[in-house]
Formats: structure tokens, sequence, C-alpha cells
């Protein structure tokens, strides 16, 4: 973001969408993101068709076929459950996709919620300053002192968890980041000509921070977002493993793991396998946000 | 004469951050629902005597009055007692609300003394792992920008981030521990069982280390004191080693610094599967066990020695690149 080398171009400023068909094309052309975003699809459509398709319900009972093990793998495995089965006879391959449906959707709206939260406090701290600014940056040190993992437990550990308030509490936990990075964005910003030259034609605060400042700030925040998608999944499947996420019957990948982890030595399938697919979403995503991330710091010098 | 000034800046604003800590920790366990005189004297006992528990232990006061009295003992270094840990040594739970034991509990600040320091015996291999998985990745791909060993540092960063600590902890101890028979994994009988638990912690360090290392180091490498010293006739080698990795150390401090917090929460987890007696255990079950004078007492030192890490980040830093500014 320095100023310095190019006054005219930065003069004027791009425009939010122009950068971010930029950070698109580029990230598009590198090869991380190709097989991030192949792997991606792949993942996606079999969570969202399998359960369907095949028919088979994830929480459907079948005590004559508990603990088969996975295909190829051991005695008396069967392609009717390609993944094995777990010690209540209920198909893992498609208790990891339904638990996959979960993990996106609250990984997913969490971060969008902590992007926009975040976004906002950000946004009114850097543009106005003062002692709304003094307070809110206190706060977001405050809370980036204390591990966001104890404040969630504590919070989820007394009520019953539900979706909703899984989201709400890892989207609480998470939003300071987002708030600095946008105050001290839109504090540099608003020092800048084009900010200036709004002021002078009379344009009111708000009409300058959300028709001119937020799309053009918000956009390249929104990239790096995707590798919060993951991380908030993470947090998610660790929730669920110790108990304090979507509880059972639903399957989740925490309460899958955690369960299976009783059966660990003699079948070891039920607590590993369904990781396999969450690592590899989780890879998948991570590579497509990675590649993103170096595309909008090319375009932005290394900000 | 300005180094004491910018310490007692900075420990001026630590205060407040450690205040705000306590504050939010506070109100928050007060807030959210769940008694722990409950827990404490167990479901038999009769709901009078609950409450005349709770009023006796100053629970059903205003929460400012509550919090007043608390940072009060705070500031004279007494962090209180343990809610359900009696001071001989085992946790219980609150079986019996006629327990003898009720009388001594365990001191929050001796909780935490016994259990930091295996804490920090782990934290401190797991570091010397990632920077050894982490440094050279990092530099090597940091040296070739868009080539092949910048992209390996991408991908090993990428699918490092991708592998939950909890189910790596479970798929290494299945291995390294059922199957092969390597290492301990369960308890602590002997520094042999902080391995394990350290490769975990590891693995979710080093991607932030080869992150940080490839971009500083491409960054310091494109500069034009490198090129000068290779003009002076300074071979590659040393180059690299005395002056570009010199400055890409800032950057790997102040990581150092921010990421603390992340650290601690994989901690948590950590010594949560693999039954680690450090601070993150006694913190999963004082949490579970709403052991509120415990936790409360956990997230106070938390804050307190992030606030120090990151004073101490940023005096090394000044140390190392002179040109920074306090």
């Amino acid at each position: 973001m320095t100023s310095t080398d190019l006054p005219l171009a930065m003069a004027v400023p791009e425009t939010g969408r122009r950068v971010s068909t930029r950070i698109w094309q580029t990230a598009f052309a590198s090869v991380e993101f190709k097989i991030g975003l192949a792997v991606f699809v792949v993942l996606l459509a079999a969570a969202l068709l399998y359960p369907e398709l095949s028919g088979i319900d994830p929480s459907k009972m079948n005590i004559r076929a508990k603990l088969t093990p996975p295909i190829f793998m051991g005695e008396g495995w069967s392609w009717a459950h390609p993944l094995g089965t777990d010690q209540l006879g209920r198909d893992m391959l498609a208790r990891a996709l339904v638990g996959l449906r979960y993990s996106l959707l609250i990984g997913v709206s969490t971060t969008v919620l902590m992007l926009l939260a975040g976004a906002m406090i950000g946004l009114f701290s850097g543009y106005f300053g003062g002692r709304t600014d003094t307070v809110l940056m206190r706060l977001t040190d405050a809370q980036l002192s204390i591990p966001m993992i104890i404040l969630a437990i504590t919070i989820l550990g007394v009520s019953r968890p539900t979706i909703p308030s899984i989201i709400l509490v890892l989207g609480l936990a998470g939003w300071p980041v987002y708030a600095r990075v946008m105050r001290s964005t839109v504090m540099s910003e608003r020092r800048k000509e084009y900010v200036r030259g709004a002021m002078v034609l009379g344009a009111t605060d708000l009409r300058i921070m959300f028709t001119l400042l937020l799309p053009l700030v918000l956009p390249p925040m929104a990239f790096v977002a995707v590798l919060d998608i993951a991380r908030m999944m993470i947090f998610e499947s660790v929730l669920g493993f110790l108990g304090l996420g979507v509880q059972p019957p639903t399957p989740t990948f925490g309460n899958v793991i955690a369960d299976g982890r009783k059966y660990l030595m003699n079948a070891w399938w039920i607590a590993t396998m369904p990781g396999v697919f969450l690592v590899l979403t989780l890879t998948s995503i991570n590579l497509m946000g990675a590649a993103l991330e170096r595309a909008r710091n090319s375009i932005y010098g290394g900000a | 004469m300005f180094i004491l000034r910018f310490l007692a800046r900075r420990l001026g604003q630590g205060a407040i951050i450690i205040f705000l800590v306590s504050a939010l920790i506070f109100t928050l366990l007060r807030v959210v629902p769940g008694d722990p005189v409950r827990l404490m004297v167990g479901g038999m006992a009769p709901d009078t005597l609950v409450e005349e528990i709770a009023a006796e232990m100053g629970l059903r006061d205003p929460i400012y009055v509550q919090f007043g009295r608390y940072m009060g003992k705070v500031l004279q270094g007494d962090l209180g007692e343990s809610f359900v840990r009696p001071a001989s040594g085992a946790a219980v739970g609150g079986a019996s609300f006629d327990d003898a034991t009720r009388g001594e509990r365990a001191k929050v600040l001796d909780l935490i003394a016994e259990t930091a320091p295996m804490t920090l015996q782990l934290a401190v291999l797991a570091m010397v792992f990632a920077l050894m998985v982490g440094v050279p990745i990092g530099v090597w791909g940091g040296l070739y920008p868009g080539r092949l060993p910048d992209r390996l540092a991408l991908y090993t960063s990428s699918l490092f981030v991708s592998l939950p600590n909890f189910w790596l902890g479970i798929v290494l101890a299945l291995l390294l521990s059922v199957k092969l028979n390597l290492l301990p994994a369960i308890g602590y009988r002997g520094f042999s069982y902080t391995i394990l638990p350290a490769l975990v912690l590891a693995v979710e360090i080093a991607p932030f280390i080869i992150r940080t290392l490839t971009v500083s180091v491409a960054g310091v490498m494109g500069q034009t004191f490198i090129d000068i010293a290779r003009v002076r006739g300074l071979s590659r080698n040393q180059i690299v080693f005395r002056h570009a990795l010199k400055n890409s150390a800032v950057p790997l401090l102040n990581l150092l610094g921010v990421q603390f917090s992340m650290l601690l929460g994989g901690v948590l987890v950590i010594e949560f599967i693999f039954d680690y007696p450090g601070l993150g255990l006694l913190t999963i079950n004082a949490v579970m066990q709403r052991d509120f004078p415990l936790i409360q007492g956990i997230a106070i030192v938390t804050a307190a020695v992030f606030v120090l890490i990151n004073i101490a980040v940023d005096l090394l830093a000044t140390a190392i690149d002179p040109r920074l500014d306090y």
C-alpha cells in the first residue's frame, strides 16, 4: 500500500470489482487453485448427492453388518459399505458425507458472519477514530489474547449446542482480526485524495463509508477469508470432538471421530476414515485460499 | 532511557488488556447458564443448601461486587481457590455435599504452577520440531519464488494446516504407538511421553513458519543490499545465512507473538487427547466442571504471558533490526 512509487495511479483508486477480477484471474491461472477446485467440486458433489442417491440413511442401524471393515481391508468387507460400518452397523461413507455437509454449512456461515461483523466494526472504528476506536481496539486486543477455544467451550459447555449457537460463538471469537485489518486499511484510505474530494463535494460520512470505502476494501479481505472457512471447519470439528458441537444422532466429523476413538483397537476405520474426508476437503479449500492470498499479495505488492 | 519509556508504556497497555480479559471472562462465566454450586454439592443436595452455600461464597452478589472483590485479591497475588479440586491432589466432582475435605481446596496459583512446566516442555519441544521442518522448507521456498521449492512449501503448508490436531493425534497414536510400538501415547510417565503430543503440535505450528519465511526470505532476496553483497563477492551461502536469514527473523518473531493464543488453543486439545497433565488439560477440566476461579486464573495468567511475550518479541526485534522503532 505504498503510495510513494505510483503517485498518479494511486490518486484514482481501482474499483473493488476490477481488482477482484484480476485476483480471480491470477489465482485461477495457478496449478494449486485448479487442483483445489477440482477436489473440492468432487467432494461437494459427493456430499450433496451420495446420501440422497444411494438412499442410505446415515443413522440407520444394522447390527448384523456392524464393524464391517472398509473395502479391501481385512475380512468381511463388502461393496455395500465402501468405508465400512461402525459399532451399530451405520454406513461410514454416508456418515462422513453428511458430516461434510454440516461442516461446510457451519464453516461458510461462520466466516461470512465474522467477516461482515469485523468489517463493520473496523469500518466505523477506522473512519471515526477517537474514543470509539480506542475502546474497540482495546477490546480486540483483549479478545485476541484469550484462546478462542476457551471462549467457545466456556459458552457452549452448558447450553445444548445448536447450529445457530455454534455459528454465533465461533463468529464471535473470530471477528477481531477482520476488525483490525479493516480499521488500518480504512484509516490509510480515508486520508487519500478521492475521499477528501468526496467530502468536499458534500457526501455524507455514511455514503463515503458504504459506497466508496467498503466496496474497495472488503473484496481483498474476503479472498483471504477463504482460508478461514477451513479454520472454522476445524474448530467446528474440534467442538464436535469435545462433545460441544452439533449433537448426535446427527453425524459430524467431530462426534463420529470421538465415537470411533472408543473402538480404535478393533475397528480403526471408524475414527480415521471420516478424518480423511475432512482432511481432503480442508486441503482443497486451503490450496484455493493460498492461491487467492498469493494473487492478492502480488497485486497489492505484498501488503 | 527510550527502553524504559517503552517498557512503561507497554506494561501499562498490558495491564489494561489483562484487566479487560479478566472482566470479559468473569462476566461471561456468570452470564452463561449453569450453576457451579450445583456441580459442587452434587445433584442430590436440596435447593436450600445450594442457595446457602452460594450465598456464603458470595456468588449471589451483583456481578460488579463479585468482580471488585476478586480483582482486589488478584492485585495481592491471590487467585483464589478451586471450587472442586481438593488440595490433596486428584480432582473430585461433587459426589457428596457433606464432604469433609471441602474445607481445603487447592489454590489456583498452585494448580497453574504445577501444570505450566509440563506445557512449557511440550511447547518448547513442539517449537523445536516445527522449526526443524519449517525453516528448511520455508527458506528454500523463499529462495526460488514461483519455482518447485516454492510450490513444495505451499503444498506442505496447505496440507499441514488441513490436519485437525485431534484426528492427527489419533492416527499417529494408532500408527506409532499401537502398531509400531515406538512411542508411548497416553498419560505422562517420563520425557518420551512428550514426543508424540509435541509432533502433533509441531504440525500445527509449522505451516505458519513456512508461510512467513517463504514470503520474508523472497522479499529480502529481492532487495538491493543483497545484490550489493553479491557484487562485494560474498558467496551465496554467506548471503543467505548472514543477510537474508537475519532479516527474515523479525517477521518470524512477530508471528510467534501473534500466534501465541492459537498455540495455546492447540495445546488444549492435544493435551486432552493424550491425557497429558499440563495447563491445557487443566483448562478443559476446569471448563467442564465450571470451576470459575480456575478458569479465571488461567485466563489471567495466559493474558499476562501473552502481553509479556509480545513485549519481549518487540524488544528482540529491535535488537535484531535497529531500524525498527519501539
